[in-house]
């Protein structure tokens, strides 16, 4: 059975129900005090629910130092900029040590954090950070589009034994959709079709997605069938249901929120383009942001990011482009 | 619940370990000369700090946990951790306490409750707290010890964690060894307290915490400070920055030099940086593995000819464990892809 | 060389800030309501003490630096308040052509030399234009305000020891209004004063009543005075109340200051009534004037800021 929850509680849904299931499961950042988090103190106590100041070294060492010890911790971090902060607790350390022990210790945390405040929330506030992370390994970074996704990948988050980078885009934060009642799990490296589709893939990531389903609506009207891919996990990354569509469709566009060069697309393209090259019958088209500080104002903001316009051209681009010869 | 008292079993178990690390590290040291290219990359000695790593070490309980830097080699000696495993380790081998793959700057031992190592200045302070916190929820009466040196102070990441530390009362001991030097820079130099004649330990002020400074050359010393600063933390009375004052012997590390360069250790930036020699030869002079034999002898605790006996047990120990490492085979190249994830 | 507490009209000047300050803002909350300014807006009504006091002693070569919360601090170093207005409302007459927005505002004319939305994250960049100052022999001096939550970020003790070993003319001012974001600050230390927090450098601190406009101008005046001679650094810490939430919207309740604590009523009562009231018509004018310029202000060109990513060579 399923009841219907807007994006952000089926998160806390699932937080919840892990901590009710696992007493290792801690949950602690800024904030954490505020009166619609006093239920979390309530039901789990002062132990395992705390509010830190604004130091998010500490708070994600602090992490990686309980779980060593044997917890579970879920940051709350807000904002992915604020794991900037702490670039070096993110990348340098908490993926690194159960390689460097030799395998002796694990860390299995959740950094939480909202992205994607692409609502005038200006330069700092706005990124979309994920494929900085895609590329570290022992981390794993996990982009759900679903309400139901949000909670299935939050559950397999905390029970995973390592270091995972949880981003949820802002803009989904009261998007309603259908969710599974009680343990919900969604696997890891596992991609989601959301439209299937003959004449184009598009691969789209976080609020993309259902702009790539809204691009899809429009070219159906003239006979264009597009897949549409959501990877839901960046990192362990599902190329191969990507490669898949692909050998199917020979067309390809990739959507990201993020800058090109940092984007989870421009990864997705090297690899079709090395494991996929006989497939493809044009070149890939990616639809990223612009190389741009996010402006502040409205029009420019939005002329940077991509949006259902730009992927319906990208499609047109695609299947107007000449065939590649075999 | 305080700390033992220090009878002669424990006296003597203390010199012991002060000769295990000066014995291991000396060895770390000789190996560049005698068997070139078989340590790489960057290893830090704790030649000097014996006294201090012992007297902190000595306080713990068996389910007790520690973290510490790059500087971590003494640190498991007196905790029991195998020198065979230790030294394999630094050599890169299979048969390494981590496999090879962590080297000298990364030593681990969970069993012991040295829950892994950061080489990133002062990243290990907020891994520490976290599992004072750990600790903390557990209701065991578990202490954390924390090691990190004095540049480490200087970032963001300490103050963040011993203000943290101090609010939420957690069971753990900051022991900041004080060596006088930041890598090749003088404490004086970057430090504005110890640029203003103070102690590190004011620092301490800045969380509402106690802050004090001992000299981190007497294992006694040491012992009865951080055992006190242990003992507030088991009952829940909350943390303690320790400034333990102290000298490194060796410089930094070995130099820090492309492929082709033979590796070595330099001569103490006192020397060779700041034209200080007299510092050095000062610092020598109150080296504390010496300074505790003489103490004990003189107190009747151990005659000379235990204390030379116990010398050449440990020559042999270390004889074995680099032995022991040389002879270990390199891990399979599949082993760098086998503990990516759990 | 003591300073001087201020004079009618000087005070006069101050009283004319603040309520610049507390009708611009109190404008932008009805604008934001409206929708005519979107994103994450931080509002400083009640605050306007600090910012008046502090800034209307600078010169426009000292640095001011802020956090997210700096229309106060922006309007009180000389920012106009048409740009201003502009740049809340995304256009292209605003201060940084509509490319920062209201937690990255920027008037360089006047030294606001920015605005951040990372707690504290322009400490240590204030710290840089102090040093900047004395390499170049300078008297100017760099102040940069923050909130009591920024005192336990690492970068705000990592920037107090250097200030204190290299002895510069930084002038850390702390409102501490006692919450960041929604948390009470017994929840982020146990150290109430931030002044208390740099207790163990060398730094010569006072905390002040923020609501009382001379008491900052008194104390700041003395900083102000002794770090033009070649001292430094010196923390300002201000008592005071935020009279709205952390952010428009913000709709957390918790307990609000009375009007009693309102720094302009506390500072209008030396003036006469009419002086007073006067002042008060002036700012309003200003502030319709900054709407009418704003709405009137075109949004900008997109092709503008795609030079605006790198400096040119």
């Amino acid at each position: 059975m399923a009841h219907e929850l807007p994006f952000i509680a089926a998160i806390d849904e699932a937080i919840r129900l892990e901590m009710e299931r696992d007493d290792t499961v801690l949950y602690f950042g800024q904030n954490m005090a505020t009166t619609e988090n006093e239920p979390y103190v309530d039901a789990f106590g002062r132990d395992r629910v705390r509010v830190t100041p604004i130091s998010e070294t500490a708070e994600i060492g602090i992490a990686i130092g309980a779980a060593l010890s044997g917890f579970r911790p879920v940051v709350e971090l807000y904002m992915a900029e604020f794991m900037l902060v702490a670039m070096d607790q993110v990348i340098n350390e908490a993926p690194r040590f159960r390689a460097m022990s030799g395998g002796q210790v694990k860390v299995p945390l959740v950094l939480k954090a909202g992205f994607g405040f692409t609502a005038g929330w200006a330069g700092q506030h706005t990124g979309t950070l994920g494929a900085l992370f895609m590329g570290v390994p022992g981390l794993k970074v996990v982009m759900p589009s679903t309400a139901a996704d949000a909670k299935g990948l939050m559950a397999t988050a905390i029970r995973d034994d390592n270091p995972v980078v949880y981003l949820h885009h802002y803009l989904l934060t009261l998007e309603h959709g259908d969710v599974p009642d009680g343990e919900y799990l969604v696997p890891f490296g596992e991609a989601a079709i959301r439209r299937e589709g003959g004449d184009v893939t598009i691969v789209a990531t976080g609020w993309t997605v259902d702009r790539a389903l809204g691009a899809a609506a429009t070219l159906a009207a003239d006979g264009i069938q597009a897949e549409v891919i959501d990877p839901r996990t960046l990192a362990p990354l599902d190329t191969q249901t990507i490669l898949e569509s692909v050998d199917r469709t020979g067309r390809l566009v990739l959507v990201d929120q993020a800058t090109r060069h940092a984007s989870a697309s421009t990864v997705i393209a090297g690899e079709v383009a090395e494991h996929g090259f006989s497939s493809l019958k044009a070149p890939i088209v990616q639809v990223t942001a612009l190389d741009a500080t996010i402006p502040y104002s409205q029009p420019l903001e939005a002329w940077v990011l991509p949006d259902e316009d730009k992927i319906v051209a990208a499609v047109q681009q695609v299947l107007g482009s000449a065939p590649v010869t075999a | 619940m305080g700390v033992e008292e220090l009878d002669r079993d424990r006296l003597v178990w203390m010199y012991h370990q002060m000769l295990r690390i000066r014995e291991f590290e000396e060895r770390v040291k000789r190996t560049f000369e005698e068997h070139p290219g078989v340590i790489r990359g960057h290893t830090h000695l704790a030649d000097g700090a014996e006294a201090s790593i012992v007297g902190s070490i000595a306080t713990l309980r068996p389910d007790d946990q520690f973290f510490a830097t790059y500087r971590c080699h003494g640190y498991p000696l007196a905790r029991g951790t195998d020198p065979k495993a230790m030294m394999a380790e630094i050599y890169g081998r299979r048969d390494g306490l981590c496999k090879g793959i962590g080297g000298s700057m990364h030593l681990a031992d969970p069993s012991t409750g040295f829950l892994g190592t950061s080489g990133i200045v002062a990243a290990g302070i907020p891994h520490a707290t976290g599992a004072a916190w750990a600790a903390q929820i557990r209701k065991r009466g578990q202490v954390v010890l924390c090691f990190f040196g004095d540049g480490a102070s200087k970032q963001g990441a300490f103050s963040e964690s011993l203000n943290i530390a101090s609010l939420w009362k957690l069971p753990i001991v900051y022991v900041m060894e004080n060596n006088g030097y930041n890598v090749h820079t003088r404490t004086e130099q970057e430090d504005a307290n110890r640029a203003h004649g103070e102690d590190l330990s004011v620092k301490a002020k800045a969380f509402s915490m106690p802050g004090v400074t001992i000299d981190g050359r007497d294992p006694v010393a040491v012992y009865e400070t951080v055992g006190a600063a242990v003992a507030r933390a088991r009952a829940g009375e909350g943390p303690t920055l320790v400034e333990s004052q102290m000298y490194r012997l060796s410089a930094h590390g070995n130099i820090i030099a492309p492929p082709g360069v033979p590796l070595h250790f330099p001569e103490h930036e006192a020397v060779e940086k700041f034209g200080a020699p007299e510092e050095y030869a000062a610092a020598l002079k109150g080296d504390p593995v010496p300074a505790f034999r003489g103490r004990l002898v003189a107190d009747g605790v151990l005659s000379a000819e235990e204390a030379d006996t116990l010398a050449e047990r440990v020559r042999e120990e270390m004889q074995v464990a680099v032995s022991f490492g040389l002879d270990s085979p390199f891990p399979a190249v599949e082993t760098a892809l086998e503990y990516v994830y759990a | 060389m003591t300073a001087s507490p201020p004079g009618r009209e000087q005070g006069l000047r101050l009283l004319a800030t603040m309520w610049r300050i507390r009708l611009f803002e109190e404008q932008v909350g009805l604008l934001t309501r409206a929708g005519e300014v979107d994103g994450l807006v931080h509002l400083s009504v009640g605050q306007e003490g600090v910012a008046a006091a502090v800034c209307s002693q600078l010169r426009d070569d000292d640095a001011v630096y802020s956090g997210h919360r700096a229309h106060g601090h922006a309007i009180a170093k000389g920012a106009p308040l048409g740009r201003l207005l502009a740049e809340l409302m995304g256009r292209d007459g605003g201060l940084c052509r509509g490319l920062g927005g209201s937690m990255h505002v920027v008037d360089v004319e006047h030294g606001f030399m920015g605005a951040t939305g990372v707690v504290g994250g322009n400490i240590p960049i204030a710290l840089g234009s102090a040093l900047a100052a004395r390499l170049r022999g300078l008297d100017s001096v760099a102040v940069v305000f923050f909130g009591d939550g920024a005192a336990q970020a690492g970068h705000f003790h990592e920037t107090v020891n250097l200030a204190s070993l290299w002895a510069l003319p930084l002038i850390l001012v702390c409102e501490n209004n006692g919450f960041a974001e929604f948390t009470p600050r017994s929840a982020h230390t146990n150290v109430e004063r931030v002044s208390d927090a740099v207790a163990p450098y060398d730094v010569e601190r006072e905390t002040v009543d923020g609501n009382d406009v001379v008491a900052v101008w008194d104390t700041f005046g003395r900083f102000l005075a002794s770090a033009r001679g070649g001292g430094g650094p010196f923390l300002l810490e201000c008592l005071t109340r935020r009279l709205r939430g952390h952010y428009e919207g913000d709709a957390t309740k918790y307990e609000r200051a009375s009007a009693e604590n309102d720094p302009i009523e506390r500072f209008r009562s030396r003036f006469d009534a009419d002086e007073a009231e006067a002042v008060r018509a002036g700012a309003e004018a200003e502030v319709e004037q900054a709407v009418r310029f704003a709405r009137g202000s075109p949004y900008p060109d997109p092709g503008l800021f795609a030079a605006m990513v790198y400096a040119d060579a």
